[in-house]
């Protein structure tokens, strides 16, 4: 079996992340240029900048990344940019209404994005609590949005939320 | 109706040809909300945001291919030019499937070859009347449809039952007509016979009459509650049996992404509350508001001015009730979606408990469930909380009503305006008026917890199946068994394919050995065939016939399966063997259990045939269930056959006996076996090598070997090795 057992944590020297014409993430992952590089977040929920895996166009992984933080600051903005891209997941700053509508709850969201609108069947299979204030919003069709810490948010926002969460 | 995009026009007169294809992204490049449009032509691609100008454009040629790159909760369309890959444009997930085949359109062209045609799966389909995203082969919008609200869907239930609701309700007015005498016969006693001290026969048969309405009453409200109970009771059933009938009928994919120990709960307490509402609130909602009329009638009659008086409050009751109504439902929605994570914490770890034991593990559970323990605790007092509140301020408002009638009206009395009688029944008839009025808030309660329950079971009803009946479906006779893979592509999750383009003719009769690494897709590609899913991308034919085309019971019928986890009814061995063909004879069975190597265990066990198995009954070994299983498979005789890891888990000899009746059992069927033990695919007549959900290579066990650095080659070689160790050979 030649695949390694082991997890490869890559250092501040191996990695080193740009981003081509055409917008697709590139870089030198331990001494060899690849033409395209996939981010994935390990812990989504957990950790939103520590451990990245770096993956070839394959979707073979060439390294973990412990957190962003270590990278040189170039590497670490495209990084932080792939991974807003990758991960589409719009933080709501404002919930503008929540109403129920035959049968169908209807979010009217602004986000850190822009305004958005979530459609759910119901409440209890379309949002997840990981923790804390902590809410994950799933509409029908997979669009999801991230509320960060509701009880942050402002009154009229906690408001709505309230016979919600 | 299109089923594209219409390209603005400002946009569409840039073009020099006409668009094979365009469309509007919901995100922009940084990955920001907003539009941008993308238009396909045979020599460019343009993409265009807010301004006129194009953003960009990539003539046809400079391309060499195009992929999606799915993200998470969207994706990215990525064309491959010859300076390197450019991400053309961004989407929400909502979007993916238009974009995966706007990528096969643009790679066609990049590589000249035949061009894709769009199929209206791959757009997002939006209701025309409401904007909500439609269900697959489905024209009507669920949203739209279930307009006609939960309530009167509820009362459908009642329809079968109106004779009995109609007597019922009868019986109600009576009843409720008889109630408003006693208090004027009391009127009658004080005025007529106590005040003017006129006794004699008239007190007598003042009494004799309000004995009479009070039997009367009594036999009345007994009959409604009989009828009450035995409507109320059919109707459970009725909706019971609805909602087990609609969960049979979803797909299993609905089931692979929950709970299922969730719909024990809301197949009995949901249809609880709905029946609740249906019997006592409905007929105690349509009592009441009668009484209140009737009331109305006589207090008005008797003494007009008062009566205004008397119900200065009821406006007041009636705005409160309003106003709370939605606060009430959402609370109640939220104590039980806090009730069924609880619940669902229960059913989980029941199911895991040995797991839970074995890592020893009780603690954190606990502690887990104390959690959620304690949000049900905290929703539960904050409604029941608001009940509390309510309940004493209606019966103060309505007690403000009772004290003005006592002070203005006793003012009256004593100025002889009216009789004491008048005002002692005013007072009566108050305390009834405002008894009902008192309990709106209780059934606010009522209809707010079934309206919810309504909701929740609806929307199981309502759950369109994933995998549809077609509108009309293709007749199958007997069929011969050819089955043709044409570029299949699935995903559990949408747009993280299992498999990906798979394509395969399979002879009707040849028996396959579906061959890899776990998770490269041999299951996924047996769930498709069963349509136990339904394809995201290409197709699957039955001796020419689409499998979307087929019913599903058609399809079931011609199609056998032994799997790994074999599962046994609670009932005897015979019932099981005999579960697809309920009607087969004792002889049927045996035969059948005979070349399932089965016969002869079973014979032996005390109770034969007879023996009970599953959940209570007698524990079967797994290499006797396995062989139960085949026989239940022969008694079927499926024309397609699929084997999934029928033999793993016994030991040798047991593999022996089940590998004869699986060598049985597959003469002249058509055959599709996964199996880890690459030694029991023997007999195939072809293997499929699958590897990360494509076919990777195709052959007999002989030619398959010879490629030295085929993957097929080195599954054997690793299996040698491991029996090596093992010092089994294999």
């Amino acid at each position: 079996m030649e695949q390694q057992f082991d997890i490869r944590m890559l250092m501040k020297t191996e990695i080193a992340l740009t981003r081509n014409k055409g917008g697709v993430l590139q870089g030198m992952v331990c001494g060899k240029r690849h033409e395209e590089l996939i981010v994935y977040r390990c812990f989504p929920f957990q950790y939103e900048s520590s451990y990245l895996s770096i993956r070839d166009a394959k979707d073979v992984e060439l390294g973990i990344v412990r957190d962003i933080g270590e990278l040189d600051p170039e590497s670490a903005a495209e990084l932080e940019k792939e991974l807003q891209l990758r991960y589409f997941l719009p933080k709501v700053t404002r919930v503008d209404r929540v109403k129920n509508k035959s049968g169908l709850w209807l979010w009217e969201l602004q986000t850190h994005l822009g305004p958005t609108r979530l459609a759910m069947r119901n409440l209890h299979e379309h949002i997840q609590y990981p923790g804390g204030g902590r809410i994950i919003l799933t509409d029908l069709n997979g669009k999801r949005c991230e509320i960060t810490d509701w009880q942050a948010l402002d009154s009229h926002s906690r408001k709505q939320l309230e016979e919600i969460v | 109706m299109t089923i594209m995009d219409h390209l603005p026009d400002r946009f569409r007169e840039q073009l020099t040809s006409a668009p094979l294809f365009c469309c509007r992204t919901d995100l922009l490049l940084d990955g920001s909300f907003g539009e941008q449009w993308m238009a396909v032509t045979e020599e460019a691609i343009t993409v265009w945001e807010q301004e006129d100008r194009p953003k960009a454009k990539f003539s046809v040629l400079t391309l060499s291919d195009a992929r999606v790159s799915g993200g998470i909760g969207g994706g990215s369309l990525i064309i491959e030019t010859y300076e390197g890959p450019v991400v053309l444009a961004r989407y929400t997930a909502a979007l993916a499937s238009m974009f995966g085949f706007a990528a096969k359109l643009i790679g066609a062209l990049a590589k000249q070859e035949e061009l894709p045609v769009i199929s209206e799966r791959d757009l997002p389909r939006y209701c025309p009347t409401c904007g909500h995203p439609l269900g697959e082969g489905t024209q009507v919008c669920q949203f739209c449809m279930n307009k006609g609200k939960a309530a009167a869907r509820v009362l459908r239930y009642a329809k079968p039952y109106k004779r009995q609701m109609a007597t019922a309700a009868f019986l109600l007015i009576l009843t409720t007509l008889i109630e408003l005498v006693p208090p004027y016969i009391t009127k009658l006693i004080i005025d007529d016979v106590l005040q003017p001290k006129a006794a004699g026969s008239a007190l007598l048969i003042f009494v004799v009459a309000l004995g009479v309405t009070t039997v009367l009453m009594a036999v009345m409200q007994t009959v409604r509650g009989y009828i009450g109970i035995w409507v109320g009771s059919k109707l459970m059933g009725d909706i019971r049996g609805d909602i087990y009938g609609s969960l049979m009928r979803l797909s299993l994919a609905y089931f692979d992404r929950r709970q299922t120990s969730q719909f024990i709960g809301r197949v009995n307490s949901d249809a609880e509350s709905m029946r609740q509402f249906l019997t006592d609130g409905v007929i105690y909602v349509t009592g009441e508001l009668l009484r209140i009329v009737a009331i109305s009638v006589i207090i008005f009659s008797l003494d007009w001015q008062l009566s205004l008086l008397a119900l200065l409050p009821v406006p007041f009751m009636i705005v409160a009730s309003v106003t709370i109504w939605p606060k009430v439902g959402r609370r109640l929605y939220q104590q039980w979606r806090s009730i069924f994570r609880l619940n669902t914490m229960v059913g989980e770890s029941m199911q895991g408990i040995r797991v839970v034991k074995a890592f020893g593990r009780e603690n954190e559970e606990m502690s887990r469930y104390d959690g959620a323990n304690a949000e049900v605790v905290r929703n539960n007092i904050k409604t029941e909380g608001l009940w509390q509140f309510i309940f004493p301020a209606f019966h103060l408002i309505a007690g403000i009503g009772t004290l003005l009638i006592w002070y203005y009206g006793g003012g009256k009395v004593l100025g002889n305006e009216i009789q004491l009688g008048v005002l002692m029944a005013l007072v009566a008839y108050l305390g009834m008026l405002f008894g009902p009025l008192q309990w709106v808030s209780q059934m606010v309660n009522w209809a707010s917890n079934a309206i919810a329950a309504a909701h929740r079971i609806f929307e199981i009803m309502d759950t369109p199946s994933e995998v549809p009946d077609a509108d009309r479906p293709a007749p199958l006779g007997k069929i011969q068994g050819s089955v043709v893979f044409e570029g299949v592509t699935y995903g559990y999750e949408k747009h993280h394919p299992v498999l990906k383009g798979v394509s395969l003719r399979v002879q009707a009769g040849e028996m396959i050995g579906l061959v890899g690494h776990s998770g490269a897709g041999k299951s996924t590609f047996i769930n498709l065939l069963c349509r136990f899913y339904d394809t995201d991308e290409g197709s699957i034919l039955i001796d020419g016939v689409p499998i979307r085309q087929i019913s599903q019971s058609d399809l079931r019928r011609q199609i056998g399966v032994v799997l790994q986890e074999t599962f046994l009814f609670d009932g005897s061995i015979a019932d099981n063997i005999a579960y697809s063909k309920p009607d087969a004879t004792p002889e049927e069975i045996m035969r059948a259990a005979k070349i399932a190597n089965a016969h002869d265990f079973i014979v032996r066990l005390p109770d034969g045939y007879d023996t009970k198995v599953g959940e209570r009954g007698h524990k079967l070994s797994g290499g006797e269930k396995q062989r139960v299983a085949i026989a239940r498979a022969i008694i079927h005789d499926p024309r397609i056959l699929i084997l999934d890891e029928a033999t793993a888990s016994v030991d040798t000899e047991t593999e022996r006996q089940i590998q004869e009746a699986i060598s049985r059992l597959v003469k002249g069927r058509t055959t599709f076996a996964i199996a880890h033990r690459l030694s029991t695919l023997r007999n195939a007549d072809r293997l499929v090598v699958l590897d990360r959900g494509k076919i990777v290579e195709v052959g007999t066990h002989e030619q398959l070997l010879e490629k030295t650095d085929g993957v097929y080659r080195k599954l054997v070689d690793a299996q040698q090795e491991m029996s090596q160790i093992r010092g089994v050979s294999v």
